[in-house]
């Protein structure tokens, strides 16, 4: 493996390897009954390059495949001048991320998660078309450079989750959890889906104004993309993000903290090196509801003089993999929960809006802060559900909306594994936002 | 490597099975406002099996076809597990075997191009656009992508087929003050390199917009009737309706089932719909599906009546329906999945000027913004557009997002124009149950149309 590294020491001034392994289980039901069992076995590797001080880059298969020094000399000859340089040499802290008894999971494991699943829920409701998913993966990621990086991890993630499309709309309620090791059915997630999708058989749509809403965890993109676009060095560099010249200043209410940590112990999305071989570090980004620092890696780092701290990620907005350039975002996203008890928090609405999703977030104008979407979620009247939302947007600016936070539950937990999650969140009661209803 | 996958295939005791092997080169090359952030150049392969097995069914995929046999044989096993817990064996449908080639012809061809040109060309587009003022930034790319597959399966299929798609893209961003605003412009979309020249007067049209809205009004909260420009029709009909007739996403949802029978009346007789991979040259065209069966046109709405579906072998099985060959992967990553291809809603009688002269209080809606749909449920924005008052064209409007509920519009299309047009760019992203596959290979096509209600939302 080294032999790539070594080999194009000869013919570029810097070389950096990034290659990852995935081996993954996916067992799927639909409407109470199996559909399909996947099994995967990926390997993808991304080389860059600067040679005559130009920046390529090129994809392959596994390192020893031939051409790949060529094709990313090729792109570097006509690439741009490289603006910073590999990561160095460095030491990784240790992050429990692996456990043998989740990468020995077999199929027959993971059908009899989804079967306890089935078992229980099909008690209670019979008429829904539940979909169950439980998949168990091994990612084995390398990150080597010419300037002395030798990073190597093994890590495995088991996910499950289940839901329902609700009666009439289609659109679905969904649970999901994770971790780095072998998952039992949680009594209290198929408590709460059970309790959130016997509140969907009533329509409600509230009137056109300014209201309360209670942001759930699923929700949590709602406020971390917008604030994550911001704190990316990259639009800080450019001058486009709202957050540029703001370290010190309060962004958001002084209920908020925001931290990422990639060094947790136990979590799928923790860490010990980003995608360019930098070590992660937990790090404060927002305390207190002041700014204290951006998400930089090697190119943004560079750019606005300060190194990179450890936040590369081959991720953007849908999805994630290989041929994603290397660009700023978090590892391990979390806001600090509060002290309040959810329940309390939605019981203490007169009149205001539960929001557990939203759809159409990608076509705002999240960069700036903002979000207009249809709401997914449950209207509250008299500290009660009175109905899944219908007809309803909500649209707001976390800059501004997010300044007056009522309060925050002291439950908090990730979204899942869907299209947009990012990081855990408590419930966030959010004292009003815009709402498009009757 | 085809004779042994054709050998495995057939000798593996199942009902069916298919392999699919792609080889696959990319050019991609990037700009953010000056910088050239990537140029790069790549090739992949590896495969992708399906085994349909004691009435279950399993899906492997690999990088090295030397691990295929093993794979296979595993995916076997856990097609039988699969099959032991259902009550309703998983089949396909019975479909041509084809044993033939289906290679792509393009005038220009983008793999004979150097890549300097192709720098130069896309370096060219982002400095004219860096040029205009109140331009802060760009995001510019040229994406090439070819495919080389084969595909076998165990009815005796063997085709060997290309896939070639190139285009330019790009995101203008122009700021004053604090307000931020962002147009989309792109084109090419099909094999053709020349389409992607002599775009400037395109691209500077796109710049305009992108300035105009820096003096535009926020959009106001509300229920308004609409005009979609055929942008935003084709998005409208792509993201609200089209994805409701991939079976794949009906197959297990009851209620949808129930309610999207054919024969069932969707709108007024003015809207009629189709699925059509075989008109050439757009961004979802092909020959041949990616579980080896031919493309070919559906009347998905024929006169406000749904009169058919996108299938797979799978659900053609299932819904005891037509093939239509709309089974596609982006790459060997993915599992083949039920997808659009060019989607379109066919030309009514209506013009542009009795469209607006119909409205007293609503608004123009321009240009396609990206979308997202969800059951009956659909969300999608505008790149801008102006408010209607009293018949007439008013002033510009911006930050728009529009949702709804998919069969009440439907019926509240009480216009279609004209004056149909394909987008040149096309693009989708659907998971499946497996994850998300953004398909460039996806099109569609429409008349101006107007919907009596709809709700906008905005941030005032």
């Amino acid at each position: 493996m080294n032999s790539i590294i070594d080999r194009a020491k000869q013919s570029v001034d810097q070389a950096e390897l990034y290659w990852n392994r995935t081996d993954r289980i996916h067992v799927r039901y639909a409407n109470y009954s199996m559909e399909t069992i996947t099994q995967d076995s990926h390997s993808s590797v991304a080389l860059r390059v600067i040679a005559d001080g130009r920046l390529g880059t090129t994809y392959g298969i596994t390192p020893d495949q031939k051409g790949l020094i060529e094709d990313a000399r090729a792109a570097a000859s006509h690439g741009a001048p490289a603006t910073f340089s590999f990561a160095p040499r460095a030491d990784y802290s240790d992050v429990a991320m692996y456990d043998r008894a989740a990468e020995e999971l077999t199929s027959e494991n993971l059908v009899e998660l989804c079967e306890a699943a089935k078992t229980r829920i099909q008690k209670a409701r019979p008429d829904i078309a539940l979909f169950i998913e439980a998949k168990r993966e091994t990612i084995r990621r390398v990150v080597q450079t010419t300037n002395g990086a030798d990073a190597e991890s093994i890590s495995t993630a088991v996910r499950f989750g289940f839901g329902a499309p609700m009666k009439g709309a289609g659109v679905r309620v969904v649970k999901s959890t994770s971790s780095t090791s072998p998952l039992t059915l949680d009594e209290a997630m198929v408590d709460e889906f059970l309790e959130w999708y016997g509140w969907t058989e009533t329509l409600s749509t509230p009137s056109t104004g300014r209201l309360p809403v209670l942001l759930a965890p699923e929700a949590a993109f709602l406020f971390h993309l917008p604030l994550c676009a911001g704190l990316n060095a990259d639009a800080v560099h450019r001058g486009t993000s709202p957050l540029c010249d703001r370290i010190g200043e309060p962004i958001l209410s002084d209920r908020v903290t925001v931290i990422d940590r990639p060094l947790l112990d136990g979590d799928v999305d923790s860490r010990p090196f980003d995608d360019e071989g930098v070590p992660c570090q937990n790090r404060t980004l927002v305390e207190n509801g002041i700014l204290k620092g951006y998400l930089v890696d090697q190119r943004t780092g560079a750019a606005l003089g300060q190194p990179s701290t450890g936040n590369a990620r081959k991720k953007q907005l849908f999805g994630e993999g290989t041929e994603i350039d290397p660009n700023p975002w978090p590892m391990n996203l979390e806001t600090k929960p509060g002290d309040a008890s959810h329940r309390d928090l939605l019981a203490g609405l007169d009149e205001g809006l539960l929001i557990t999703g939203g759809m159409g977030f990608h076509s705002g104008n999240y960069p700036q802060g903002q979000f207009a979407v249809q709401a997914v979620g449950f209207h509250v009247r008299n500290g009660k559900v009175v109905g899944r939302l219908d007809k309803t947007m909500v649209s707001g600016d976390i800059y501004k909306d997010f300044k007056n936070i009522r309060a925050l539950s002291r439950e908090h937990r990730g979204p899942g594994d869907s299209m947009m999650a990012i990081g855990r969140m408590p419930y966030i009661l959010v004292d009003s936002l815009q709402v498009a209803g009757k | 490597m085809k004779q042994a996958f054709a050998g495995l295939v057939t000798d593996l005791s199942a009902e069916y099975a298919d392999i699919r092997h792609e080889e696959n080169r990319k050019v991609r090359i990037v700009y953010q406002g000056k910088t050239l952030e990537q140029i790069t150049a790549s090739s992949t392969s590896g495969g992708n099996l399906r085994a349909y097995a004691g009435g279950g069914r399993s899906i492997a995929s690999f990088s090295d076809p030397k691990s295929a046999e093993s794979i296979a044989r595993t995916a076997v096993v856990s097609a039988r597990l699969v099959g032991q817990s259902r009550d309703k064996p998983l089949r396909v449908a019975p479909a041509p075997v084809i044993v033939d080639s289906f290679p792509v012809s393009p005038s220009e061809d983008p793999r004979q191009i150097s890549l300097e040109e192709k720098l130069a060309l896309t370096a060219h587009y982002n400095d004219l656009i860096l040029a205009q003022p109140d331009v802060t930034t760009t995001f510019t790319s040229y994406d090439e992508f070819y495919s080389r597959r084969l595909f076998v399966n165990s009815d005796g299929s063997v085709i060997e087929y290309e896939l070639l798609n190139v285009g330019i893209a790009g995101l203008i961003v122009t700021k004053r003050g604090s307000l931020v605003q962002r147009v989309r412009f792109a084109f090419g979309g099909n094999e053709d390199f020349s389409r992607l020249r002599d775009r400037d007067a395109d691209v500077l049209t796109s710049v305009g917009k992108a300035r105009e809205l820096l003096d535009a009004e926020p959009t106001k909260a509300g229920t308004f009737p609409v005009i979609l420009d055929p942008s935003e029709s084709s998005l409208f009909i792509h993201e609200a309706f089209g994805h409701l007739s991939e079976a794949d996403g009906l197959q297990n949802n009851p209620a949808f089932r129930e309610r999207l029978q054919l024969g069932t009346k969707l709108a007024g007789p003015i809207l009629t719909v189709t699925d059509d991979p075989t008109l050439p040259g757009h961004p979802g065209s092909y020959l041949i599906d990616d579980e080896g069966v031919r493309g070919v046109r559906t009347y998905l709405i024929t006169e406000g009546v749904l009169t058919g579906r996108l299938h797979s072998r799978e659900t053609a099985a299932e819904f005891d329906e037509p093939l239509s060959g709309n089974m596609r992967a982006v790459d060997i990553q993915f599992m083949p999945i039920v997808r659009m291809s060019n989607i379109s809603i066919e030309p009514g009688e209506s013009t542009f000027e009795e469209m607006v002269a119909s409205i007293d209080n609503g608004y123009y809606l321009v240009g396609a913004k990206g979308g997202q749909t969800s059951g009956d449920q659909f969300t999608f924005g505008a790149q801008w557009g102006y408010r209607i008052v009293d018949g007439k064209l008013g002033p510009m409007v911006r930050d728009i997002n529009m949702s709804g509920e998919l069969f009440s519009t439907l019926k509240a299309i009480s216009m279609v124009g004209n004056d149909r047009k394909f987008g040149e760019r096309g693009g989708c992203g659907k998971g499946g149950g497996g994850p998300m596959q953004i398909n460039r290979k996806s099109g569609s096509g429409a008349p101006h149309i107007k919907i009596d209600r709809v709700t906008v939302g905005g941030v005032g």
